[in-house]
């Protein structure tokens, strides 16, 4: 539905965006991953035909959107990291505006307004000025008004940064429904790993302008390992049980420590049924069971050499 | 378009620091320099009217009859002594002052009630008048030898002046300064016309000239200042509305409206329609309320107005261009100093320059012609023409400036602004 090809941008003689190349499949929740200054926002701009790329290309549905953005803008929704809102203006007034310059009026407005209030949970406080929301509520008004004229691919930069909790849960299990429930095309770009984890089908992992991975989660987690450590961890040391393990041909090395044994197995290997039955035989008290996979957060130290919050 | 600068006056009035600004401000100077300067222009004698007490203690009748008598004994010739007492007659100093003191030109200013010495001073003491003027006993006598034959020491007025209205007595005085200067002017004359007696009519004495701004119909402080300050803080819309713009654009409010699909061209045409609607606006309230609170001009007269409108009309597009093109400069650098600039120092200069603070009449003639180059110089200039009731083809020339100004800051804008919305 959308791609990019080789996008690139250079100011005053620095470039920011270099080859960035990305596809969108529609009804798709995509991740763009970074640290401040890999070139996201750059990207995001020039994807949403706000900055014109210094070379490269940007396509919808197969057509270029450089030189014609109208078709991008039609069906492109953005939320930016900024509050992009009228403070001084109700959260009522604030969509009125936005929809209204989508065209929107009469009872369509009104229809539209009501049901991104509803979206955002913000139905019984729309009436109230949008600078005396907390944090968390101006967020989700963030939302509301890139949701007016109902896109078809919503761009969400950073749209946690700053919030509490509870706010947090909210948006992301908006953006959950807005992709799973109405199948709306999300690009999610967050410094929260565990945010992308949670809602991306696929991630693309840039820094310094240029997108350095990019697959699934477990593609990505892949990168790092193709090996899992399970800990098992018991009320007291099992020789014989130890032994059976050890005998195992999926087991790739079985260690006996102070608190229980620590197993490395083949990534996906289904081995832990067999060790359970193990267990049983020789009547094993097993306390804990912890199965420890790579991160995105250690895929993406492993691949840049710093955390994503640096 | 209409969203765009409904929403621009929505955000507006929700900003209490910018209404004051815009609206109180203005309102606040126009009082304090409406009363502070109001010696400086005419028309408002209101604010200096006062009552004085003349204690009459001269009987002008046996006066003359005394100088009669006197001239008699002179020893001039008869013919001489006719003519003499013709001219005491007719510039008896007694008559002449109250003359003066009930004259048209005063009556707004100065009301004279004659009272006995007593009753006078319990009059200066409960404030109900702010001088006492007596005219001692053979005033009339005394004058006239003096006057007419040069002979005696004369006579003085006493004035006894109050300190609680220490503007209004001063004019008194000065009145009273300029009769008597007058008077000894005349009787020079009449001497220098060795004892004709011929004291020629013109030289009637000239009180209380008021210095006006125009020699056509004098403005008051209150009309002044009302439109000097109007077109002074016209001038802060276009920088108000410069500076939101500013906002929208670090808040990315206005990527989100380019995100629509709007011609940038259309952002700044609203914002320069919701400028030149605000100065129209900010004109309307401040001659309501300017007219209502201190009488600047009368509400109910319905020929002065479209005018009054028309001139207030040409000059909110004008800072409609003007918001325009400080928007542009703004974009187009991302930075908002030289809004900060223009609303911090640029619009005082214009203010001075366009006589918003004082009439330019008495600055350099360069002065005089930078500020009619101003906007808000050229919209005073027309205010002023209009309210004096000049020839309405003089209004051509300031406001054909206005708008040249105009299509002049237009253009600019259209050439500066990233068409593409891009900084």
């Amino acid at each position: 539905m959308l791609e990019t090809e080789e996008l690139k941008k250079v100011f005053k003689g620095k470039t920011a965006v270099e080859g960035a190349s990305l596809y969108l499949d529609k009804g798709e929740s995509v991740g763009l991953l970074g640290p401040n200054g890999a070139g996201k926002s750059t990207t995001i701009s020039m994807i949403s035909t706000l900055l014109k790329p210094t070379s490269g290309d940007v396509r919808l549905n197969g057509k270029s959107v450089i030189k014609n953005p109208s078709e991008m803008r039609r069906v492109l929704g953005v939320v930016p990291q900024e509050i992009a809102l009228y403070g001084e203006l109700t959260a009522y007034e604030n969509l009125k505006f936005f929809g209204r310059i989508y065209g929107l009026s009469g009872k369509a407005l009104e229809t539209a307004i009501q049901r991104s209030l509803e979206l955002v949970g913000l139905m019984e406080r729309q009436k109230e000025i949008v600078k005396t929301y907390s944090g968390g509520m101006k967020r989700r008004v963030n939302i509301a008004a890139a949701m007016m004229h109902e896109p078809e691919v919503i761009i969400m930069d950073e749209p946690t940064v700053g919030i509490d909790p509870q706010s947090r849960s909210h948006i992301l299990e908006m953006v959950r429904q807005l992709n799973q429930e109405k199948g709306l095309t999300v690009l999610y770009t967050s410094h929260y790993m565990e945010e992308v984890e949670r809602l991306c089908d696929r991630v693309y992992i840039m820094d310094h302008g240029k997108i350095i991975a990019s697959g699934t989660k477990e593609e990505l987690k892949s990168i790092l390992s193709s090996e899992e450590t399970v800990w098992i961890e018991l009320d007291r040391p099992y020789p014989e049980f130890f032994k059976e393990l050890q005998s195992f041909e999926m087991i790739k090395q079985a260690t006996e420590t102070e608190k229980g044994i620590k197993l490395i197995l083949p990534k996906g290997s289904r081995v832990l049924g067999k060790v359970f039955q193990a267990s049983e035989r020789h009547q094993v008290q097993i306390i804990n069971v912890n199965v420890q996979t790579p991160s995105l957060e250690d895929v993406f130290l492993h691949l840049t050499g710093r955390k994503l919050r640096d | 378009m209409y969203a765009f600068f409904k929403k621009d006056i929505l955000v507006l009035f929700r900003d209490r620091t910018e209404l004051v600004v815009l609206l109180a401000m203005p309102f606040i100077l126009i009082a304090i320099l409406g009363f502070a300067l109001s010696g400086l222009l005419s028309g408002n004698s209101e604010v200096l009217s006062m009552e004085v007490a003349i204690v009459q203690e001269d009987d002008e009748e046996q006066g003359i009859q005394r100088f009669a008598e006197e001239l008699g004994k002179s020893g001039l010739p008869a013919d001489a002594q006719n003519g003499i007492m013709a001219a005491a007659e007719e510039t008896s100093p007694s008559s002449m002052l109250q003359e003066i003191l009930s004259d048209e030109s005063l009556s707004s200013l100065v009301t004279a009630k004659e009272m006995d010495g007593a009753a006078a001073t319990h009059a200066l003491e409960e404030e109900e008048v702010v001088a006492i003027l007596t005219i001692p006993e053979d005033f009339t006598f005394n004058a006239l030898q003096k006057m007419m034959l040069g002979a005696g020491g004369g006579s003085e007025l006493e004035l006894l002046i109050s300190d609680y209205a220490a503007t209004q007595s001063e004019v008194f005085h000065d009145i009273l300064e300029e009769f008597v200067w007058s008077l000894n002017f005349e009787s020079a004359i009449a001497r220098a016309a060795d004892g004709e007696g011929a004291v020629p009519e013109e030289a009637q004495p000239l009180l209380g000239g008021v210095e006006s701004v125009s020699a056509v119909e004098p403005i008051s402080s209150f009309q002044y200042y009302t439109i000097g300050m109007a077109v002074m803080f016209a001038l802060f819309v276009g920088a108000t509305i410069s500076a939101m713009a500013y906002v929208e654009k670090q808040q990315f409010v206005f990527h989100r409206i380019l995100l629509s699909d709007h011609h940038p061209y259309v952002y700044l045409g609203a914002k320069a329609i919701a400028a030149a609607l605000v100065t129209f606006l900010q004109f309307c309230i401040l001659f309501f309320f300017s007219s209502l609170i201190f009488g600047a001009f009368d509400l109910t007269d319905l020929s002065f107005w479209p005018g009054m409108l028309l001139i207030a009309f040409s000059l909110a597009i004008c800072v409609g261009s003007l918001a325009a093109f400080l928007i542009a400069l703004t974009m187009r650098y991302n930075n908002d100093t030289i809004t900060t600039v223009f609303a911090g120092g640029v619009v005082t200069v214009f203010a001075f320059l366009g006589g918003s603070f004082t009439p330019t009449e008495g600055m350099p003639a360069f002065v005089q012609q930078l500020g009619g180059w101003t906007p808000n110089g050229a919209s005073l200039n027309a205010f002023l023409i209009w309210i004096q009731n000049l020839d309405i083809s003089m209004l051509w020339e300031p406001l054909s400036r206005v708008f040249l100004i105009t299509f002049l800051l237009l253009i600019l804008s259209l050439l500066i602004f990233p068409r593409k919305g891009e900084a």
